[in-house]
């Protein structure tokens, strides 16, 4: 079978436990305004143009098909894509010698996807890690994504998998006999703040939550700490009081904002909402974030 | 482990170790040495000189001994208040000592430039320069090792050096690892009456010159230790501190005792082994004099101390301590060219530790944490200290080593006994010598006690050969003919073609530089033979055979194949984009490493960007490297050496990538000409293994280690946050036994400063290998926009 991916990271040390690989899948329901894989967000392939790589050779202007690439000849930013034409068919990126154009999603089979995963098994066995699919989100590509893991767990390979949990009952209840650990993401409590700023509904995710917590699968909840948006002691007591309702052993982690991510935008060209000043958490931040989840 | 086991290793008193500090007296002693300014010196070189002209009819190795013994006698001594181990080679701390047996014409040549270069500059004071025209010039013109060799064999060297770097052509080679065990158990007494007995033994006439020629090294040696003994007493006598005169009076105790007999205490044996160290150097002046695995030998010193409760373990430390900053006492000074390839000094004093015994059992005892934890506490450059693994090493080992590599220091290096052990017993050492192994200097490979390993013979450049292939025997930089004329890339119609060219030249090379390897051996017995030396190294006393002259039980020699990254890549863009695809013609792909990719950038960028690299487990482009060095490991074991051992391989370098790389020109990986090789020996290039580092280590297990005997070398960058605290380096710690599992040689770790990040800012080409770790997320840091990548650089700075 086949399906998209846009990412295989090898020595992935934050995906759950041991040194892991992680495949990021592609395609997500939601739409965080603060999302970090922005390139992850839509099923289809994307053009990324990294000016600081460009030679300047125009190479790419002149091999593609559609006419969608032009310059101004500004050096900082050599080359301008015209989205609404661009069909990101890939020939560019292939004449570039630079990789500056790049195509991000790439349509790969299962067998490739695990084989790449099988290459650093002697480091999963010695760490207690495995491989762990994100994304984007597993859950948009469910077939894909439970192909995968059915084949790896053929080779005893311990499992993550990292979701948002916006998908059926019916899809998600499919993962449970080849998922080892659920990396399970909840951002906001409140339905209508998630419905503005995620651009979906709660509801749905809330009863997968409490699907999987009720078939006593192994959970960890990861909230990501977004100023502005998720951070305030309001939003983070009540995932607390809700997760541990529902099961008092499942840990939150709390996860610190990353503002790389920024870069990402401007690279694909959209604009970001947190694109000013914002920082990581100190040490101290996190603490006091800590105490306020605590039992 | 029973609990009888643990105390028997002294590891039931591990948990109290991480209160001990550095105590104010070492970070004293510590910041004197380290701070101490280097001056050119040449106090030895009279001495050296005087007793010559007294000896002018003596045979060689006689003279030999009686230099050394006159400067033994007669150099200039201190003993410093804040040294619990003291002595010294020279007055001065970090002294370059001029050594006119071994050369002096480079000296004479860069003697004026020798306090403005920009590598390991000396201060050179006007009377000394003086002394070194009026006295040591007119002496030793024309009677140098140097001269010898290149009188004898200038020209021939001079041929082959844009692909063989020759060693030790103008000082003696040092790279050994002494029986530092039989020195402390027998003392100076106690080898001098071995050598007696040998001479009652023998009427050959040179074994007696060499035997006699012992003894007066080892009467010397004695001198000079007692020499201390009397200066600590002396000093005692002139303090009116008590805490000073109760030192000077210790220091005087042990150097007395130790002139007349064999170490006895911990204290006494830690310095004897720095004498042993001194004299070494006094004697030869050469690097990587190695105390190979102290945490074994000292122990029985330690553990009688410990269980009589004269000794207390915090003390040890402190003594430990001391001996570290000892070994920064002593540099050495290498012409302008040699530096380059060996910078920064690395005078190779390396400790060995953990590992196993001789019946395989794990050998970490309560020493070997002792001594990380001085690493810890000091962090200097020497002793170079390494940490043997095994299969069956302990976690708390392992994360103790881990802790020590999280501070930054490059230190312990790592070192495999599943991949090492074995790779000795394929070259015939024995079993039991073979699990003793320690490391010399860098990261050779040697028995202890018993072993000429000449590590260091030559560096053999195979990417310089492969250019010589594409063009026809021609140098690229220089357009001298100096291979073979086997035709250019247009003439070679498959790519086993010029396979089979390749082969003609490395062939025509290797046996070159055997042949001027040999002549600078055979004059190093010639013009530098070392009675001293000698006296501790198995068998010399008993064959009555200089070690020079072949004396050891072991007789090796190493040759470095350098770089396995570079001849990967090239070659699999020849494959792919020449021969396979045909997407360059060849003459087109000829003109550009030619004109040096001047007009051709985007053919450049194609080639680095587009075609798979070594290090990121591919397995055809890793097997390219493997198969060509396991070829050239197996045509150096067709020669013998001139003391009657093998030649084998190393993968390493020290800095000599920078150099070698300025012979080699344009190369088919987008090497630009006269650019840096790959660093380290194993390494991939710099910037091009993009999948993070469990690739490379799959990459690099490839490569057959069995083959480099010789030692082998790899660099890796962590972000100090992996070391952050023990959840984390778990991850790191199951990254090294993973490492052991692959059998590789040899693991060392940068972890990244902000210094590192700011060079990666300027030239990201070199640093794309550099990854930012975060949960669901990562990039490379080299793709950030730059206000991200000063956030990353304020961040690193903070977690250093």
């Amino acid at each position: 079978m086949t399906g998209t991916i846009f990412d295989i990271k090898r020595f992935a040390i934050h995906d759950g436990p041991g040194i892991r690989t992680s495949v990021f899948i592609k395609g997500c329901a939601l739409r965080c305004l603060w999302c970090q894989n922005p390139e992850g967000q839509s099923l289809k392939p994307v053009l990324w143009y990294f000016p600081n790589r460009c030679i300047q050779c125009a190479e790419c202007i002149a091999v593609c098909p559609e006419d969608s690439l032009s310059s101004a000849g500004d050096k900082s930013h050599f080359i301008n894509i015209d989205r609404n034409t661009c069909t990101t068919c890939g020939k560019c990126a292939e004449a570039c010698p630079t990789t500056a154009l790049s195509i991000i999603g790439e349509k790969v089979t299962t067998e490739k996807v695990v084989a790449e995963l099988l290459k650093d098994r002697l480091f999963y066995e010695e760490s207690g890690g495995g491989i762990t699919l994100t994304g984007g989100d597993p859950l948009f590509q469910p077939e894909f994504s439970l192909s995968i893991l059915k084949e790896i767990k053929k080779y005893k390979i311990h499992t993550v998998l990292e979701t948002g949990m916006y998908a059926s009952a019916e899809t998600i209840k499919k993962f449970i006999p080849y998922t080892d650990l659920f990396l399970l993401d909840l951002k906001l409590f409140d339905d209508d703040l998630h419905l503005k700023y995620t651009g979906v509904s709660n509801v749905i995710i809330k009863q997968n939550f409490k699907i999987l917590a009720a078939e006593k699968q192994n959970i960890l909840v990861r909230v990501p700490l977004i100023p502005g948006y998720t951070v305030n002691a309001e939003n983070l007591k009540k995932i607390k009081r809700y997760v541990s309702e529902i099961r008092s052993d499942i840990p939150i982690e709390l996860l610190n904002f990353n503002p790389l991510a920024r870069d990402k935008y401007k690279i694909l060209g959209v604009p970001y909402d947190l694109a000013e000043n914002k920082k990581l958490f100190s040490a101290e931040e996190m603490e006091s974030f800590k105490q306020l989840i605590k039992d | 482990m029973s609990n009888d086991r643990i105390e028997d290793k002294l590891l039931h008193l591990l948990p109290a170790i991480d209160e001990f500090r550095l105590t104010d007296r070492n970070s004293a002693f510590k910041s004197r040495v380290i701070n101490a300014k280097r001056f050119f010196s040449v106090e030895q070189a009279l001495l050296i000189t005087e007793s010559y002209k007294e000896n002018e009819n003596k045979p060689k190795i006689i003279r030999r001994a009686l230099g050394l013994a006159n400067s033994l006698r007669n150099i200039s001594i201190s003993i410093e208040k804040d040294e619990l181990i003291t002595g010294n080679r020279s007055m001065g701390v970090r002294d370059g000592i001029v050594f006119p047996e071994a050369g002096i014409s480079w000296i004479k040549k860069e003697i004026d430039s020798l306090p403005s270069r920009d590598q390991d500059s000396f201060n050179v004071r006007k009377k000394d320069r003086k002394l070194f025209f009026d006295e040591i010039v007119p002496y030793w013109e024309g009677k140098t090792l140097e001269d010898f060799i290149f009188d004898g064999f200038g020209d021939r060297i001079s041929t082959i050096s844009k692909v063989v770097k020759i060693n030790q052509k103008d000082h003696a080679q040092g790279h050994i690892i002494p029986d530092v065990a039989a020195w402390l158990s027998e003392g100076p007494q106690g080898i001098k009456r071995r050598a007696e007995e040998a001479i009652s033994g023998t009427e050959d006439i040179k074994k007696l010159n060499f035997l006699k020629s012992v003894l007066i090294a080892l009467n010397g040696s004695i001198f000079f230790i007692k020499r201390y003994s009397d200066l600590a007493f002396k000093k005692a006598g002139e303090s009116t501190d008590r805490e000073q005169k109760k030192n000077y009076n210790g220091i005087g105790r042990i150097c007395k005792n130790l002139s007349e007999k064999p170490a006895e205490t911990f204290r006494e044996a830690l310095q004897s082994v720095w004498f042993l160290f001194i004299i070494l150097h006094l004697e030869s002046n050469a690097s990587s004099f190695s105390p190979g695995r102290a945490d074994q030998y000292l122990f029985p010193y330690f553990k009688k101390d410990i269980m009589s409760g004269e000794l207390l373990p915090e003390d040890a430390l402190e003594l430990i301590e001391s001996l570290f900053i000892n070994f920064n006492k002593i540099v050495y000074m290498r012409n302008y060219s040699s530096a380059k390839y060996f910078a920064g000094f690395p005078i190779g004093f390396n400790i060995t530790i953990g590992g196993q015994t001789g019946e395989g059992k794990d050998a970490v005892n309560l020493l070997t944490y002792l001594f990380l934890k001085a690493q810890e506490h000091l962090g200097l450059p020497q002793p170079n200290l390494t940490a043997r693994l095994h299969k069956n090493s302990a976690d708390l080992y392992i994360d103790a080593c881990s802790k020590v590599i999280g501070l930054g220091s490059g230190m312990p290096q790592i070192v495999n006994d599943e991949s090492i052990i074995p790779s000795l017993e394929r070259i015939g050492i024995s079993k039991r010598d073979a699990f003793d192994y320690a490391l010399v200097g860098c990261v050779e490979l040697s028995t202890q006690g018993n072993n000429l390993g000449w590590s260091d013979a030559a560096m053999f450049n195979l990417l310089k050969v492969l250019e010589l292939t594409l063009n026809n025997g021609v140098c690229l930089i220089t357009g001298d003919k100096i291979g073979l004329g086997t035709g250019t890339l247009t003439d070679y119609k498959t790519f086993d073609e010029l396979l089979k060219a390749y082969k003609s030249q490395l062939n025509y090379f290797i046996d070159k530089m055997i042949t001027a390897v040999e002549f600078v051996d055979r004059a190093h017995a010639e013009i530098l033979p070392s009675p001293f030396l000698s006296s501790v190294v198995n068998n010399c006393i008993r064959k009555g055979l200089d070690v020079t002259a072949g004396g050891a039980f072991y007789n090796l020699s190493g040759i470095q194949a350098i770089q396995v990254a570079n001849i990967a890549d090239s070659l699999a863009v020849l494959k792919q984009l020449v021969f396979d695809e045909k997407r360059i013609s060849k003459k087109q792909f000829l003109d550009a490493l030619r004109n040096n990719w001047r007009d051709d950038n985007q053919l450049r960028q194609m080639v680095i960007n587009h075609i798979p690299k070594y290090g990121n487990d591919v397995e055809w482009v890793d097997n390219l490297g493997a198969g060509w060095v396991e070829y050239f490991s197996e045509q150096l074991e067709k020669y013998k050496n001139c003391r009657g051992g093998i030649y084998h391989m190393g993968l390493y370098t020290v800095s000599a990538h920078i150099p070698m790389g300025e012979n080699a020109g344009a190369s088919p990986d987008g090497r630009v000409s006269g650019s840096p090789l790959a660093d380290g020996g194993m390494s991939a290039m710099y910037g091009r293994d993009r999948l993070g580092p469990t690739a490379v280590l799959k990459s690099i297990s490839r490569i057959n280690s069995l083959n480099a005997s010789n030692g082998a070398l790899l660099n890796m960058k962590f972000l100090p946050s992996v070391f952050k605290d023990r959840e984390e380096r778990q991850k790191f710690n199951s990254f090294l036994k993973t490492f052991v599992k692959l059998k590789i040689h040899h693991i060392q770790f940068n972890v990244v400063s902000k210094k590192t990040l700011l060079e990666a800012r300027k030239d990201p080409e070199k640093y794309r290998n550099l990854t930012i770790r975060v949960a669901g997320y990562t990039a490379y840091f080299t793709e950030l926009a730059s206000d991200l990548q000063q956030e990353i650089i304020k961040r690193t700075a903070h977690e250093v």
